[in-house]
């Protein structure tokens, strides 16, 4: 695929402006064995300009510049290694994945051990009577899906459980202000105290 | 170098044999960050090298191997590693699988990650523990929830071929299948899975520049390469004619999905003006949500706006983004998008 008819001008041509700077150049005289056919053209307006003469304005070279990078065939070449590179690369590259795989688990604990935490805290809570003692499974309400049943107990049972349960609010209402990512350190000015939400 | 240490470190693993094991359990009282990390690392680790085996110590004689080689007897094997993964997949029972994609070594491998994008530790660190806490439903022990019914409806008739018919979906046009809601766990909490990014250009049918531009600035905005797509159908109205390339799209996934959105969130929305958020309407019932820009927007994007010069300004595309989520409903998507910092404005679609 030969892409240089596509090719953008980014320096100037061959043919520098300063012959002596030319003629100083380590490949200055290859330059001069090169047949007259295949050297630069005579005129320095290159080759895409030339063509569009006569028929309206060229290609914006922007275009033409987008247009050579997104069909710019060279792709970095596949990794192919040595033997012991091969394994040493192997290596390595298993040994972090075993640390990805540690670090997901340890941040899957964290998220059970607070799970399991606010499961046996809304437990305890379901079997509370006003005054904080412990009653039977018959006494307390909540069983099945909905936390809103009352059992024998009465009302004052669970009550902080059937508050807890309740769901108002939660859906769509978290502020904009929670939204900051977390950084390394912290801003010139912490916090604007003058904000206001208008 | 390594070759002429390697003697000196063959003799020091034949001597590590006879070495007496008390040493290594020698307490002191200097603690240096190379003898005292040991007592930190677990003992059945996998990293440990498994002592030599005892023939291979009392076969082990480098000078006759070395004259065999010499000789011409017993060549090493090839010193390029020439494993090649098979370039298609051809089914299970092949000889030739494809190493999997984790593997360096197969096609399909990625290298990375390279960075903890910002949003992606905020997520992990804070933003997952809070929508667990928020949405957490109890349920006491020994509850089992109902058994869900038949969700699809079966073909009722006498005609004899609705017998062995696939069943058919739910009542009404344009209704689809939703999907399962599941109790909120630890393992379920809704997060990100993916980051589309399209944008149609219906100028690209006259002048594929139009294209070209679009692709090269979604590249530059999402990391990831775009895919071009043709017009499905002939549509007069919007002058589509089938079979023209017409949209540019690109697919973020992890790391490239977490740095553009917090891109889109700290840099592009904020600056922004009158921007009231993501429409309410937004959303498809299974956890994706999808917004636009213009392209005045588009052109806030960093990327962009560093170089802006090397856009044709009338060509720069407006985009739709479409954000995938885990969740399995509007709530859920909305509440994780709102946590990142996406606000969301006018009717909710629930």
């Amino acid at each position: 695929m030969n892409l240089s008819a596509f090719r953008p001008v980014l320096r100037p041509a061959n043919a520098s402006k300063y012959p002596i700077a030319n003629a100083l150049r380590p490949n200055a005289a290859l330059q001069r064995t090169v047949t007259p056919a295949t050297a630069s053209p005579f005129s320095s307006t290159s080759r895409m300009m030339k063509r569009k003469k006569g028929k309206g304005p060229g290609t914006d070279p922007r275009i033409t510049a987008i247009r050579y990078h997104l069909s710019h065939p060279l792709t970095p070449r596949p990794l192919h290694f040595s033997r012991l590179r091969a394994l040493r690369h192997w290596t390595i590259h298993r040994a972090w994945l075993l640390f990805l795989r540690r670090r997901r688990w340890a941040e899957e604990r964290d998220l059970e051990r607070q799970y399991q935490a606010m499961r046996s805290a809304c437990e305890h809570l379901r079997l509370m009577d006003a005054n904080g003692n412990l009653v039977s499974e018959a006494e307390a309400g909540g069983q099945g899906a909905d936390p809103g049943v009352i059992g024998s107990g009465g009302k004052e049972v669970g009550r902080l459980y059937r508050a807890a349960m309740l769901k108002r609010g939660v859906w769509g209402s978290v502020p904009v202000e929670y939204a900051r990512a977390q950084v390394d350190f912290p801003g010139r000015e912490g916090w604007n105290h003058a904000w206001t939400r208008d | 170098m390594a070759l002429r240490e390697l003697p000196f470190r063959a003799a020091s693993a034949l001597c590590r044999e006879v070495r007496p094991v008390v040493h290594a359990a020698r307490p002191s009282l200097r603690r240096n960050a190379s003898a005292g990390a040991s007592h930190d690392v677990e003992h059945s680790s996998s990293l440990t090298v498994p002592p030599l085996s005892k023939d291979l110590v009392q076969n082990f004689d480098p000078i006759a191997r070395s004259r065999q080689r010499r000789q011409g007897k017993k060549q090493l094997p090839a010193s390029r590693y020439q494993y090649r993964s098979p370039k298609y997949y051809r089914g299970p029972l092949h000889p030739h699988q494809p190493p999997p994609p984790s593997d360096p070594a197969s096609r399909e491998f990625q290298p990375g990650p390279f960075s903890l994008p910002r949003l992606e530790q905020t997520y992990q660190s804070t933003i997952a523990a809070d929508i667990l806490t928020l949405t957490y439903q109890h349920y006491p022990p020994g509850y089992r929830p109902p058994k869900v019914e038949n969700r699809l409806r079966e073909w009722t008739g006498a005609s004899p071929y609705f017998k062995n018919r696939p069943l058919r979906g739910p009542r009404g046009r344009g209704e689809e299948l939703r999907l399962l809601h599941e109790p909120r766990t630890f393992r379920n909490i809704p997060k990100i899975s993916r980051v589309t990014v399209h944008s149609f250009v219906p100028e690209a049918q006259e002048n594929s520049a139009h294209l070209h531009v679009a692709g090269m600035i979604l590249q530059a905005v999402s990391n990831v390469r775009a895919t071009a797509h043709k017009a499905r159908h002939n549509v007069v109205g919007w002058g589509l004619r089938e079979g023209k390339y017409v949209a540019v799209t690109s697919h973020m996934e992890r790391e490239d999905a977490h740095h553009f959105m917090a891109k889109l969130v700290d840099v592009v929305l904020p600056r922004i003006k009158e921007w009231k958020g993501v429409p309410g309407s937004s959303g498809d019932g299974a956890g994706n949500m999808s917004f636009g820009l213009t392209p005045q927007q588009v052109a806030l994007f960093p990327e962009i706006e560093v170089n802006y010069d090397a856009y044709p300004p009338k060509m720069i595309p407006g985009m739709h983004i479409t954000i995938h989520t885990d969740a399995t409903n509007n709530k859920d998507a909305r509440l994780l998008l709102q946590a990142i910092g996406l606000p969301f404005y006018g009717k909710l679609n629930d």
